[in-house]
């Protein structure tokens, strides 16, 4: 029966548990510093993100009910006095700081995920699409209406289905596919358009070399290791195995490459700073 | 443009992080305990001391409604001893001197030990390691150092001691010493990042990296622009030699070579 109730209670506990309320601030919090410092986009916490956006709604339907209770004139001369009265806009202050701080950090976190996407919006439009359905690379001599080639040919459709690897939110592909046809027409009409049909496309690798820039994996950050020790890696490519390199050890705090640590933060064995 | 600001967080965005330490007050008013967003709040009783977040302490002492209990390492006793291992010491000539531990690492006693890493578990079931600001590293104590526990300087050190001696400079012990102490700590520090350009090249290559261990946060935050900025230069001057090398490596391997490691060995020297 008891030990029944306290299963019952950590089952339900997703959002109203305080313990939990509290963990996931914290892992709310290191997830927008991480986001704020390494060069490409991490993969979206859809699931802590719905529970963090469920939870700034009930926190803002409860100040509201207090702000509602403290400003009814009746309420004050029944039931409270003037004291208690001072409490509630006390409480009231510090609701709506801890709120804002909440609401700032997310604010943030989209804006540095939209200017990460606007950078690089070809690289993660072909991310997100190339997953599930195979876009055709750009074939140029074999496509028959070569001549009637637009901008707009180059951005792959909307995936029907979302796909569990890609890094973006629903909201954030949909945004980002708008965003890359209101791009391609508009180069389309004001200067594309005097260009040769087979020059026209955005996602073109003529000679090997792609046009679609990504994010510099290569860029350093600050992490420090959680672990007991996580190695450094230079990742595989170009025909080299992965190769290890230098160990951190708990506490440690080191200047290295985003691509040497992402497997580790991954596996929340380092943490960026 | 979506976000104006550069890769990495900045200062005021560090100082907003460190308004998330816990401290610890001593009420003057009662306050029923409160469910936040950033975690609950037990109620506050006069006199009883409580652990809040620093901004909730700020907001209160701004108020008058609290006082804040500094904590154990901002105090004049314990910056001179930490000054004295930042100046003083052969070990840390050119290093920071030692961070406060992590939970499950051995501290400055016990050294030699093993660490041990004890992770929580996300509801993702992912490890989570808590790390400053959600570690009690500014909480006052009951002794100021226990068992002769040399003090330490906390992650956020200089946030939080300037946003104390800010506010709350009436609760800090000999105010004007501590200052100055802080002032002191944070040059010599300081200089200590600037003499380690040298080393930056190590991260610049590939699976290396340069330790800043004891580093503070906002030392961090001043040195981000220029530390990203030159290893990523270096990086950019040794581009194709790295090239060059991997390129070296990959026949090796293809060969069916086993002496690709010592390769890089000689390449290292050059």
């Amino acid at each position: 029966m008891e030990i029944d109730d306290i299963l019952a209670s950590v089952d339900s506990s997703g959002v109203s548990n305080p313990e939990s309320t509290a963990l996931d601030h914290q892992l709310f919090t290191r997830f927008w510093v991480a986001e704020r410092s390494v060069p490409e986009l991490l993969p979206w916490p859809s699931r802590l993100m719905n529970r963090m956006m469920e939870r700034i709604q009930h926190q803002i339907s409860t100040i509201e009910d207090l702000a509602a209770t403290s400003s009814d004139p009746s309420n004050i001369t029944t039931t409270t006095t003037v004291p208690g009265t001072t409490n509630t806009t006390l409480t009231l202050s510090i609701l709506q700081t801890d709120l804002s701080r909440t609401q700032y950090l997310i604010r943030s976190l989209l804006r540095q995920r939209l200017a990460k996407l606007t950078k690089h919006s070809m690289y993660y439009l072909l991310l997100s699409s190339t997953s599930p359905p195979p876009i055709p690379p750009s074939s140029n001599l074999a496509n028959p209406d070569i001549k009637s080639q637009q901008p707009e040919d180059s951005i792959p459709p909307l995936p029907s289905s979302h796909s569990t690897t890609s890094p973006l939110s629903i909201s954030e592909i949909q945004f980002l596919h708008t965003h890359q046809t209101l791009l391609a027409r508009h180069f389309g009409s004001s200067f594309l358009s005097s260009f040769p049909p087979q020059l026209r496309r955005l996602d073109d690798n003529a000679g090997g070399t792609s046009m679609v820039q990504g994010p510099d994996l290569r860029e350093t950050v600050f992490v420090r290791c959680l672990a007991e020790q996580v190695t450094v890696v230079a990742p595989p490519g170009d025909g080299v195995d992965e190769v290890l390199g230098g160990t951190m050890r708990m506490g440690d705090v080191w200047v290295v490459r985003w691509e040497g640590v992402k497997e580790a933060w991954g596996r929340g064995d380092v943490e960026v700073l | 443009m979506a976000f104006p600001l550069p890769r990495g967080i900045t200062p005021p965005e560090i100082s907003f992080l460190a308004e998330m330490e816990m401290v610890t007050i001593v009420p003057r008013q009662r306050l029923e305990g409160l469910e936040l967003l950033g975690g609950p709040i037990s109620p506050l009783i006069p006199p009883r001391r409580t652990p809040v977040p620093l901004w909730l302490a700020l907001l209160l002492k701004r108020q008058r409604r609290a006082n804040i209990l500094p904590p154990p390492w901002l105090h004049p006793e314990s910056l001179s001893l930490i000054l004295d291992t930042e100046t003083q010491h052969q070990d840390y000539k050119h290093a920071f001197s030692p961070p406060p531990p992590l939970p499950g690492q051995p501290n400055m006693r016990e050294r030699g030990q093993r660490p041990i890493a004890r992770p929580r578990y996300t509801p993702e079931g992912q490890r989570y390691y808590r790390t400053p600001p959600f570690l009690p590293q500014n909480v006052a104590r009951d002794q100021a150092f226990d068992d002769g526990e040399p003090p330490t300087l906390p992650f956020h050190w200089l946030e939080v001691g300037t946003m104390l001696l800010d506010v709350a400079s009436d609760d800090v012990v000999d105010p004007d010493q501590t200052r100055r102490l802080l002032k002191e700590l944070r040059e010599v520090r300081s200089a200590k990042i600037r003499s380690g350009v040298d080393l930056l090249e190590d991260a610049a290559t590939a699976g290396g990296g340069v330790a800043l261990t004891g580093v503070g946060a906002m030392e961090i935050g001043e040195g981000r622009g220029f530390i990203s900025g030159v290893v990523d230069g270096l990086r950019r001057i040794g581009a194709s030699k790295e090239q060059a090398r991997r390129e070296q490596m990959a026949e090796a391997t293809a060969n069916g070579g086993y002496d690709a490691t010592q390769d890089d060995d000689d390449d290292m020297e050059f």
